[in-house]
């Protein structure tokens, strides 16, 4: 029995160093052909530096680009798991949410941490080209290209992936006595700072935002008497358009504070004449953020614009999801040529399943489908049959 | 091994048994009927509410988009199309008195409006909170008291006789304010859609439950309560309607996108008849579903 025993471990312990050895071959193997060399820069994957190369890909045969067991989203997030897309009203960084791990990140070896493909303002400005390399007047964050003091790059629960809450991340920095001093007269604690400010960069001093609105430009006393709040009547007064499109049967009529005004617009400062507080992208975002989602992650969906104000008319409407004009007139405006090769539509065509007037909405379902031109069903056959029953 | 033979064909047939009974407990409601208007060219166009005369047996639908308002009888049949001798404009919800008379909101004129059909006589009122222009959304009756949701201010108003607000259904800690509701026995049911919340309020406008909705909503616009106290929740981006129990969990949905009858497109309102069916107000679709158990 003793001498069975000795057997036996003598078994596993050969068979260890069998294994062992084999998987140095495998990586021997591999770098034969790779030059080893450019799987080994300053920062290097924990992986590859092993020459674990099986632990990604396959080495005959797989169904992925670049032999790998799995896509690269699955991949990546079999370790790293902590960037998993989770949580349900959570921000995620586009290409984090479409798996695009690789349009930051080297798989095996890079010169920045965190595996960057380039240093970290660059791999953000990549992307972000609406945004300069500088400002006349530039903030220290910006100015020294360290996004990450306060965005996250891959998810977050606050808008534009912030780090923390917005006036909550400005005080991190700036000492609360320090903020009201430079604020005198403020009949409140200042909040809300980038109302004002550009968390970037701006022509103004102070980073105060390019566009003044004309009453703050000329002082405070035309909205605000004493530390009452301004309400949305202040702003319809010298607005009377506004007021007009808001009476409409779709409109963007909101509860924010004391004046929903404010929930897009900032009344101090913003980058243009609409004095937004962000992008539209951001700014639509806040209320519409599934939209952008299924936009982004449908199969087939319009070409991407974050100009909502392309179609839809940001105060109100009397046409179907609040668009700028009839959904045929708009569509028209880029897409001109359609009209004269299209299924009639028009408002002598009527849909047969609902007496509707037939629309380019009939057959496109602009945020995106499974099919090709973003049609609702498949344009081969079920599209057309959906009325067509006999066909 | 007979007595597991004959355990596992008990199991199997009771299987096939249950299945439907599970599948219907997904789904308990049929499609009974729409209420549309079925004359080429001049079906309801963006249609935005509907409203009840349980004597009368009538249903009534705000055609925001052609200015009218039109009434069908209980089978669906047309009665009238009623356009205030062309003086709506962009009606967005209604309630009939027991006296004939309607009040309507005008979000065209921004206005609460009465409308005596019987009388031709139709008066325009623009609503104050104070000194603060309110904007009036959905509105409801219960017995002579008048409750308007001010969409602006994205709290509920009960109006006095002179229309004055003498009490108010709010949530403070909401962010986008209160975007539907419906008058329980006991109080008020509202829907803080951005929020994601359902809100209880007794009579007195006290907030007496909060009941948070969870990640299956995406857009809620409307809430109506059923006859058994579930809570009919309608999300216009899934066409869906979401159903909770009293105390607010989720219990199943029903309803998806499309054209076809018993399909939604950008729904608007959903609200129990008198006769315990559920309407959605389909505005995409121009219409008005009735599903019924």
């Amino acid at each position: 029995m003793r001498h069975l025993s000795r057997t036996v471990r003598a078994a596993a312990v050969a068979a260890l160093l069998v294994l062992l050895s084999c998987s140095m071959v495998l990586a021997v193997d591999c770098f034969q052909c790779h030059d080893g060399s450019d799987y080994r820069k300053k920062v290097n994957h924990q992986p590859a530096a092993q020459g674990d190369c099986l632990s990604c890909h396959s080495p005959h045969v797989a169904r992925y680009s670049g032999l790998l067991q799995q896509s690269v989203k699955d991949l990546c997030l079999t370790c790293h798991v902590d960037t998993a897309v989770g949580g349900d009203r959570q921000r995620i960084h586009q290409p984090v949410r479409s798996g695009d791990c690789l349009a930051c990140h080297s798989p095996h070896a890079a010169d920045y941490a965190g595996l960057l493909k380039e240093q970290p303002v660059n791999t953000c400005l990549g992307c972000h080209k609406e945004l300069p390399h500088s400002y006349p007047n530039t903030h220290e964050p910006y100015r020294s290209g360290n996004c990450q003091a306060c965005h996250q790059p891959h998810q977050s629960d606050h808008a534009y992936l912030l780090v923390k809450a917005a006036d909550e991340l400005c005080l991190t920095c700036h000492r609360p006595a320090e903020v009201v001093n430079k604020h005198p007269g403020f009949p409140t604690p200042p909040a809300n700072c980038s109302s004002c400010h550009h968390p970037h960069g701006s022509e103004r001093k102070g980073l105060i935002r390019n566009q003044l609105h004309t009453a703050y430009a000329k002082g405070c006393a035309d909205c605000h008497v004493g530390s009452r709040p301004v309400g949305m009547d202040a702003c319809l007064g010298c607005h009377p358009q506004v007021a007009q499109e808001m009476a409409s049967s779709h409109n963007h009529l909101v509860r924010y504070g004391a004046n929903g005004c404010t929930a897009c617009h900032s009344p101090h400062a913003g980058d243009d004449e609409r004095l937004l507080k962000g992008t539209e992208r951001h700014v639509c975002g806040e209320c519409h953020e599934a939209t952008f989602v299924r936009h982004e992650n449908a199969a087939f969906s319009h070409e991407r614009t974050d100009r909502c104000s392309d179609c839809h008319a940001s105060h109100g409407s009397n046409h179907p999801a609040m668009m700028r004009g009839p959904i045929n007139e708009v569509c028209g405006d880029c897409h001109g040529n359609h009209a004269t090769f299209s299924h009639p539509i028009g408002a002598d065509v009527f849909d047969p399943r609902t007496g509707q007037m037939m629309t380019c909405g009939s057959c496109h379902a602009t945020k995106g489908s499974d099919y090709e031109y973003h049609t609702p069903f498949s344009g081969k056959r079920a599209l057309c049959v959906q009325c067509h029953a006999n066909y | 091994m007979k007595q597991r033979l004959t355990s596992i064909g008990i199991a199997l047939v009771a299987l096939v048994l249950l299945l439907p009974v599970a599948a219907s407990a997904q789904s308990p409601w049929q499609w009974q009927q729409s209420l549309k208007v079925e004359q080429v060219g001049d079906s309801m166009y963006m249609p935005s509410a509907v409203a009840f005369d349980a004597a009368g047996e009538r249903y009534y639908v705000v055609d925001t988009g052609r200015n009218r308002l039109v009434s069908f009888d209980r089978e669906g049949r047309i009665i009238r199309a009623f356009t205030a001798d062309d003086q709506l404009r962009s009606p967005f919800d209604m309630v009939r008195l027991t006296s004939g008379q309607l009040w309507v909101v005008e979000k065209g004129g921004n206005s609460l409006t009465l409308i005596d059909p019987a009388a031709r006589l139709l008066e325009t009122h623009q609503l104050l909170d104070g000194s603060r222009r309110v904007f009036p959304d959905r509105i409801a009756v219960q017995g002579q008291q008048l409750f308007v949701l001010d969409r602006a201010g994205g709290e509920v108003l009960r109006l006095g006789a002179d229309l004055k607000v003498v009490q108010r259904f709010s949530c403070n800690s909401c962010n986008g304010g209160i975007s539907d509701f419906v008058l329980a026995e006991d109080g008020l049911l509202a829907l803080a859609g951005r929020d994601r919340k359902l809100l209880r309020f007794a009579a007195d406008g006290s907030l007496q439950r909060t009941m948070e909705l969870g990640p299956e909503v995406d857009f809620a616009v409307s809430v109506a309560i059923g006859p058994s106290g579930f809570i009919y929740v309608l999300d216009r981006h899934q066409n869906s309607v979401l159903v909770y129990d009293e105390a607010g969990r989720f219990r199943y949905r029903f309803l998806t996108t499309g054209h076809s009858t018993g399909r939604l497109y950008f729904a608007r309102q959903v609200r129990f008849d008198p006769w315990g069916n559920l309407c959605v107000v389909d505005e995409g679709n121009g219409r008005v579903e009735i599903f019924s158990r």
